[in-house]
């Protein structure tokens, strides 16, 4: 197969997400008060709702109506007043019901959007023609058969109407507001995606086959039904087909990872299913009107799976297309161990999910009073914190876009800067960034401490790593232990100078490579002068002082 | 019959009494609970094989209710399955005779429960109503039956069969033991297990005996002239309706143009919500499973294939047509706005009466087997399952024994909605009409059945 | 249109009743009379100048519960009900059935 940018070269690769999000901050499940289950044994958290049983009704959960609400405000949705939930059908035991009670065409969001910052590396992927002109022309003229789902499937249609979603193939991509990106000098570039929809649903059960190859449904004999997922809470997003690369796939998820890990509304953990994601991806030529036949992929569960699943399925479409054949519409898993898609085996269920208004749920007609309310319990949202570590604490964007977007991080390190000397706070973002993920049980003054230390030349960063090995999970004082353990730097240039002359005199062959150009050889010798000063010594200040006196001999 | 749970109930009103306890309002009053609700310690099988064996592991709101207010639970009562019917006659397991003539139906779906009231057998029961399944078998049977406002009765742990129709609602001998059972049902507020169930905050008893004169009672022509009402029910009515302007009342004519319209929709709301409500019987977490099968999907196929049975097999199908991609888009919003226009009937008419008099059913019960011309289950149909699609609310009042056929007749009240307690107002009006000279009610238990245990002085 | 027998075993397919030559012919029957006889007097109201009606419950909207936990059922109770549990677990045939 060929390469992903040599395909992106020739190919227009056209991808939507959908990622449904389950709701695990909450007590209890959407539509019942059962506790919801995160390691619980098998069927512990049901009760006649969440198991369907005869007779049982579902009276919706507040405060996932709030938490979704909170989501749109939060991707710059618009909040529909007017909404209702719809019975979704189909035979499988994972839904107690064999209907999933969902929303119909008018979700409570709608019509959102989140910028994307493309940087570094992964800017790369979306290639020269994929920008200006030539990119404004191929949007142009896309709008026949176009991939995933649509705003035209509900723009028109009013919550009073008996329609349904349309079958996502049957929409037609609106391209007529999409904003062209721009690549900066640097490379990176910033695209708005724009969401469709996100609406409120109710998760399935977990299913266990048994028999077969590792757990797969493919050769088992049996399966066992654990009703303790079903009813929880879920949101899901659908993208419009507006991402391009893998890598903006990628990065999209994570953004919408720390919008909504900073709402509280959930651990997104994509390890353990509580944030899932399928892609949609279909190609056409450069210049080609019509869009291509999409394929849908599963098992994106983790942001490598997410980028690289796409990767190979973009880079085996124009295999197959290149070589005269046919892509079929299809659902595909992705197998990372193999790194490839494969045609889902699992027997398709009907199309048709004969969807119709729950009559057992009263109507939505959301009041400015309750959205307002959602609205005010809106914390600073990742993009809005980044810039303001940037403005505030001269962070580096990059830094800054890390911190901010884990809502704990953030709080520690702001808390840290809080206790830190005013001038260190660039430090304890470096800190922060660099060092704190390698431990467990630091606390902001302990981090404080260190960056002060850093800050004021006292240790060096590798220094930095043996104070905070001594006091992780301690109420050490950094400051302490470096003057216990008399780690404190020497930054005294007439106390190092003598080493660094001993240093260069010892050193006369790497002088000389010196001389001949070689100017990485300093950082041989810096490493020369820390040994001799058993590690006291200020590497920065032996830099400068080496620099001096080579450029002087 | 569950006697351990009834003798279990009595025992502990018997020792609160001992006590000296205060005592609820219902405090040893036997009750029959139809067989779609639930209620730990019996079997909940809607008459069907699916749920022939299905143990309740909760109880129904509307019966804890009701046992809360002190009602002894002396057993499940017969219907139709899953109330597909209105003669109980598709019950799986047996047949329901009418106590007034044991070789006629008692109506349905709710048949067992009125058969039970009416044979003195219990003095209150609960019936659910999705097109008339409480206030017909009232009618044939000869007792007092009320399908409430839809909502004011919660639906937690009644099996439902169509959400948007089905209401909750007692049987009794009298209006003011309806009254009573109203206000237990009602009396603690809405259900927050049921999304659609609203507070109906009244004394179902404080106006019950108010006089209905200056107050304006509506008459429909075409429902008293309709073809194939007999003429006794006929007679029956317009007597009701002359006794409620003896006692003060205005008669005045109303019209509800969309009565066809309301049926149509029902045809169609029916069987989609019952395809959806019924599509959980799949023989996996409850009900009845197909030995030995290879596949899931067999499993559940041979499971509702034999453990329904065929008209639950007959709307079921219909509804899974209706619901169709290409179907759902006509029939389902023109369902929807018919049901638009025969609500704003019923409003129209509520700005010239108070209530509407009609009858409940066109004719006194029918033999076994002899109901299936379409064209008599239409005009049955006539009468009452307007109000479900409207949502408001409807009662049955027995006006005495036909002068044809010498069996029970009713008139039908139908209020607006949450008027609820007002339609009992005008019914305890008509009782009191048809009454006789002592203000007993209309009719006593079944005279074959009189004085054999159940009947309470 | 009417439908065939075909159309009918895939609605019955879909809606898992196995139905047997004969029951198929006679619910394709029944289903064909029942749309003519009472469904298709609904399609006159399809373009009446009027709103739909979904619920016939007058203004009520926006009914939530508090999300607070309440015990459900014993493991026991969850069970009691089902024909063929397995462990905790409630157990269905191979999926995919003999396709495999």
């Amino acid at each position: 197969m060929k390469k992903l940018a040599d395909v992106l070269q020739d190919w227009e690769a056209v991808i939507g997400l959908e990622i449904h999000t389950e709701l695990t901050t909450l007590d209890t499940k959407m539509f019942c008060n059962c506790r919801l289950s995160h390691d619980d044994e098998p069927n512990t958290n049901v009760c006649p709702v969440c198991l369907g049983l005869p007779g049982a009704l579902p009276v919706p959960n507040r405060r996932a109506i709030q938490s979704i609400v909170k989501a749109g405000l939060a991707t710059n949705c618009e909040i529909m007043r007017h909404s209702m939930f719809y019975r979704k059908h189909y035979f499988y035991p994972d839904m107690a019901k064999n209907f999933q009670t969902t929303q119909g065409p008018v979700a409570f969001c709608m019509h959102g959007h989140l910028d994307l910052e493309v940087a570094g590396r992964g800017a790369a992927e979306r290639p020269e023609c994929a920008f200006g002109e030539a990119e404004a022309q191929s949007l142009a003229s896309a709008s026949a058969n176009a991939v995933g789902l649509s705003t035209a499937m509900s723009d028109h249609l009013p919550e009073g109407g008996a329609a349904r979603p349309k079958a996502s193939s049957q929409g037609t991509y609106d391209t007529a507001n999409l904003v062209l990106p721009e690549r900066a000098e640097d490379g990176s570039y910033t695209v708005p995606i724009r969401i469709l929809r996100i609406h409120m649903e109710e998760d399935a059960a977990k299913m266990v086959h048994v028999g077969g190859e590792e757990g797969r449904i493919g050769g088992a004999t049996e399966s066992l039904v654990d009703y303790n997922r079903c009813g929880t809470p879920l949101i899901e997003l659908v993208t419009e087909p507006d991402l391009r690369t893998p890598e903006e796939a990628r990065l999209f998820m994570e953004k919408l990872r720390r919008v909504f890990l900073t709402l509280g509304i959930s651990d997104c953990s994509m390890e353990k299913g509580s944030m899932r994601c399928d892609g949609n991806v279909s190609l056409r030529r450069r210049g080609e009107t019509k869009l291509g036949t999409k394929t849908e992929l599963k098992n994106l569960n983790s942001f490598k799976a997410l980028h690289d699943g796409l990767e190979y399925e973009i880079c085996r479409q124009a295999e197959v297309l290149e070589e005269g054949g046919v892509i079929y519409q299809e659902t595909r898993h992705w197998e990372p161990s193999r790194k490839r898609t494969v045609v889902m085996r699992v027997k398709e269920t009907a199309d048709d999910y004969r969807l119709f208004p729950d009559p057992d749920l009263a109507p939505f007609d959301l009041t400015d009073e309750f959205i307002d309310e959602c609205r005010a319990e809106i914390p600073e949202l990742p993009d809005a914190k980044r810039d303001r570590f940037c403005e505030q604490y001269g962070l580096k964007r990059a830094d800054a876009e890390q911190i901010a977007g884990d809502p704990v991080t953030a709080e520690f390190f702001e808390q840290a800067c809080r206790l830190a000397p005013e001038k260190a706070a660039l430090t304890v973002g470096n800190v922060v960034v660099n060092l704190l993920p390698a431990y467990d049980a630091l606390t902001p003054a302990q981090v404080a401490g260190i960056s002060a230390l850093l800050a004021g030349d006292a240790i060096s960063f590798a220094q930095a790593r043996e104070v905070l090995d001594a006091v992780n999970g301690t109420d050490l004082d950094p400051e302490k232990v470096v003057d216990e353990r008399g780690m404190r730097q020497v930054s005294d240039t007439g106390a190092l100078e003598p080493v660094v002359d001993a240093v260069l005199a010892r050193c006369g062959e790497q002088v000389e490579q010196y001389r001949g150009g070689n100017r990485k050889v300093v950082g041989f010798l810096v490493g020369q002068c820390m040994k001799e000063s058993r590690g006291k010594g200020n590497p920065k200040l032996f830099n400068q002082l080496l620099s001096e006196k080579l450029s002087q001999m | 019959m569950a006697p351990e749970l009834a003798l279990a109930a009595a025992a502990r009103i018997d020792a609160d009494r001992a006590a000296g306890k205060p005592l609820p309002a219902l405090a040893g009053v036997p009750l029959a609970v139809k067989d779609n609700m639930m209620l730990t310690g019996t079997r909940t099988t809607c008459a069907s094989r699916m749920l022939e064996n299905y143990e309740s592991v909760y109880t129904a709101t509307c019966v804890q209710r009701m046992l809360d207010a002190g009602c002894l639970p002396v057993g499940k009562a017969n219907m139709d399955e899953f109330a597909f019917g209105s003669s109980t006659e598709s019950s799986a397991f047996h047949r329901t005779n009418n106590p007034w003539d044991l070789e006629r139906v008692p109506g349905g779906s709710s048949g067992g429960s009125a058969a039970a009231v009416a044979a003195g057998e219990v003095t209150l029961a609960l019936g659910s109503d999705t097109g008339g399944s409480i206030r017909q078998p009232a009618a044939l049977c000869g007792v007092v039956g009320m399908k409430p406002t839809y909502g004011a009765v919660s639906r937690y742990g009644v099996v439902a069969f169509g959400s948007s129709l089905d209401q909750v609602g007692p049987f009794g001998r009298s209006v003011a033991d309806v009254a009573l059972a109203m206000n237990a049902l009602t009396g603690p507020g809405r259900d927050p297990r049921d999304s659609t169930s609203q507070d109906c905050p009244v004394d179902f008893l404080e106006h019950l005996e108010d006089g209905v004169a200056g107050r304006r009672v509506g008459i429909v022509p075409a429902l008293m002239d309709a073809e194939g009402l007999t003429p006794e029910v006929r007679a029956a009515v317009t007597a009701a309706a002359k006794s409620l302007e003896a006692q003060g009342a205005e008669l005045v004519e109303v019209e509800l143009p969309n009565l066809d319209a309301a049926i149509a929709a029902y045809y169609v709301l029916g069987p989609c919500e019952a395809f959806s409500n019924l599509a959980r019987f799949d023989g996996v977490r409850y009900g009845y499973q197909e030995p030995g099968c290879a596949s899931l999907a067999e499993q559940s196929s041979l499971s509702r294939a034999h453990g329904f049975g065929a008209e639950a097999k007959r709307r079921q199908m219909l509804g899974a047509w209706l619901l169709s991609s290409g179907v759902y888009e006509k029939y389902y919003l023109a369902a929807q706005k018919a049901r638009t226009l025969i609500t704003r009937d019923y409003a129209a008419a509520y700005e010239k009466a108070d209530v509407i008099l009609m009858p409940a059913s066109p004719r006194t019960a029918f033999k076994f087997g002899e109901m299936s011309d379409p064209t008599q289950m239409y005009l049955a149909d006539l009468y009452t399952i307007s109000i479900n699609i409207a949502g408001n609310g409807g009662v049955s009042v027995p006006l005495g024994l036909g002068a044809d056929s010498g069996l029970p007749v009713s008139a039908q009240l139908v209020g607006p909605a949450f008027k609820d307690r007002d339609l009992l107002t005008f019914a305890r009006a008509v009782e009191r009409g048809a009454a006789s000279a002592d203000g007993s009610p209309a009719l006593a238990v079944a005279p074959d059945f009189a004085g054999k245990g159940g009947e309470l002085a | 249109m009417a439908l065939s027998e075909r159309d009918v075993r895939g609605i019955a397919d879909y809606a898992r009743v196995a139905l047997t030559d004969e029951e198929l012919t006679e619910m394709t029957a029944y289903m064909n009379g029942a749309i003519t006889g009472v469904l298709e007097p609904v399609l006159q109201y399809g373009e009446a100048d009027v709103p739909p009606t979904f619920h016939p419950i007058g203004d009520l909207s926006n009914v939530m519960a508090a999300d607070v936990p309440e015990p459900g059922l014993s493991i026991d109770d969850a069970l009691l009900d089902a024909p063929s549990p397995r462990d905790r677990y409630f157990r269905v045939p191979s999926i995919l059935g003999g396709e495999e």
